[in-house]
């Protein structure tokens, strides 16, 4: 098996405002065989998250393996809350974008 | 007689930002629901709406037109939460008055409207912090003191349940609810006619969002959730939408921190151990919730401080050696104005789409790889003239930014219409949870009548 792109993989990649203050963002795989190939890879975790979006391990507040959604799910602190002045995505839902580009073994 | 099973409809998942389609609330509604229910608000649109007591929906006469006549014509109650996008007790007045005049127009024979209020006086929290109560921040906010309420232009409460049982048990045949939570005006009719807590709130939670539980992807379109002593099932009543267990499950985790909890004023609903089938072609039920009452009610608050008044800019670049600098162009737009406005208070951003406009900080994307770019310039301050004055002064430095080595010397930036008035800029200040004593306490319940 090839390395994939997490958007080949996936069905949903998606990111939406959890709260005032965090986002959160929902990888949702087809199966379990994708999903387990992509917990193994160890491309999404807590601290790979972190690196991924330049911020320090404290800002993401949950990261689960959700097997009953073969699905991935982390959360984010935002800087500051949601439609603040200086924020443009006052929903959070446009943050997911790089999550497309990562590569899975 | 006990009920067997409950079918609640619901068609939006924010009544008023665009109308429901209508061919599956019809379908749906041809089935004779128990309940029709919607949430009319949010604090995802951010704090400008309830800070200045603003409506973003503007479908929402339209959307209570269609629920209203629906519903009364076949003599199903109609539960709306949150209305009004912030639930402030003028949205709740706005909407019970729409209700009245639609009733009138289309001669509804007569019926109850019952509503709730649900902003909360900085008096009765000041009284609670006095009293020794911790006001505890969530989503990382630090406990909350008398300045910061003091800071807030308006507060409002989350309700639970209990007010919507409380009209229903008043007789109310409409419900226009002040700020809930949005699982809330689904469980509290299948808990008032005696089906468990855990499946109430997590049918609650299913379908709040209407058709983003099923799929493919279709906004503002009908479901209706079942509950039985048992279980929950979710359908779909658009011809090409599908609840499936991939559908369902992965909603389960939609819009919230983690996908196991869900608090609300009372207590909290486990999901850790729910089971999700295929029920039919299009059904999928879902059993295993637990609900667990919480010793202590404590209700959230949420409220928003007021920053300044607030204007935008808009300019273009499409020179690359600009392009390349855009940071030195920034600097140098922020010295002029840090230079021009030394003694004011003021907030200025950039926003530079073409390289982290939507991400900012999040962005892992360094270098610009466009071949221009569209930059926004917010401006804050405390007075409408002084924030125009300052955006507007910031648009033209850029149109002047001093850059070593560029060609054009005839502006440095395209720029097109005036600087243009925005919405004031507020923050969420109040994100807290509070002791209460009584879930009803600071939700104080009314009933009307309306129709002929």
């Amino acid at each position: 098996m090839g390395k994939a792109r997490l958007s080949e993989l996936a069905t949903t990649i998606r990111s939406k405002n959890a709260g005032v203050n965090q986002i959160t963002f929902d990888v949702i795989f087809p199966d379990r065989e994708t999903y387990r190939r992509v917990v193994r890879s160890q491309v999404l975790t807590r601290a790979s998250v972190a690196r991924y979006f330049g911020i320090p391990p404290e800002r993401i507040s949950d990261f689960v393996e959700f097997d009953v959604a073969n699905a991935i799910k982390f959360t984010l602190y935002r800087l500051r809350p949601g439609g603040s002045p200086g924020d443009w995505d006052i929903l959070g839902c446009q943050q997911y974008g790089p999550l497309l580009e990562i590569e899975v073994d | 007689m006990r009920k067997r099973t409950m079918r609640v409809l619901i068609s939006t998942g924010h009544l008023g930002t665009a109308p429901s389609s209508p061919d599956s609330f019809r379908r749906g509604m041809e089935t004779d629901p128990d309940y029709v229910v919607a949430d009319a608000g949010s604090s995802d649109p951010g704090p400008v709406y309830l800070g200045e007591d603003m409506q973003l929906g503007l479908f929402a006469r339209e959307e209570l037109e269609l629920f209203l006549t629906a519903s009364r014509q076949r003599g199903i109650p109609l539960i709306i939460g949150s209305a009004g996008d912030s639930g402030s007790n003028r949205a709740v007045d706005l909407f019970v008055g729409m209700i009245k005049e639609i009733a009138g127009q289309h001669r509804i024979p007569r019926f109850k409207v019952g509503h709730f209020y649900s902003e909360v006086a900085k008096s009765f929290l000041k009284q609670r912090l006095a009293r020794g109560a911790q006001l505890a921040g969530l989503g990382g906010f630090p406990a909350l003191d008398e300045e910061e309420i003091d800071r807030a232009t308006r507060i409002v409460a989350v309700a639970g349940i209990h007010p919507f049982v409380k009209l229903l048990d008043m007789g109310a045949d409409v419900i226009i609810g002040g700020r809930c939570g949005d699982i809330n005006f689904t469980a509290a009719p299948c808990i008032r006619a005696g089906f468990p807590e855990a499946l109430a709130y997590h049918m609650g939670k299913m379908i709040e969002c209407a058709s983003l539980v099923a799929e493919p992807f279709m906004g503002k379109e009908t479901v209706i959730g079942t509950i039985s002593h048992d279980d929950i099932k979710i359908t779909p009543y658009h011809p090409d939408q599908r609840c499936t267990i991939a559908s369902v499950a992965g909603h389960s985790m939609y819009e919230r921190e983690n996908p196991y909890y869900e608090h609300t004023l009372g207590g909290t609903l486990d999901m850790r151990a729910c089971r999700y089938e295929q029920y039919d072609e299009r059904t999928c039920r879902i059993t295993g919730a637990q609900w667990f009452p919480s010793a202590q009610l404590r209700v959230k608050i949420e409220g928003a401080r007021k920053v300044g008044e607030r204007y935008m800019g808009f300019v273009g670049v499409r020179d690359p050696h600009i392009v390349q600098h855009i940071d030195a162009a920034i600097e140098w737009c922020r010295g002029s104005v840090a230079r021009r406005f030394a003694h004011e208070r003021y907030e200025l951003y950039f926003h530079v789409f073409g390289k982290n406009g939507v991400m900012g900080e999040l962005e892992p994307v360094k270098e610009i790889r466009g071949h221009e770019l569209g930059i926004v310039v917010e401006g804050l301050a405390d007075t409408a003239e002084l924030a125009e004055k300052l955006t507007d002064y910031a648009v033209r430095m850029f149109f002047l930014a001093r850059i070593p080595g560029v060609k054009g010397t005839a502006g440095t930036a395209a720029t097109t219409k005036k600087t243009m008035r925005s919405s004031p800029g507020y923050v969420w200040n109040v994100n807290h949870t509070v002791p209460i004593d009584d879930p009803l306490e600071l939700f104080p319940v009314h009933l009307v009548e309306a129709g002929v």
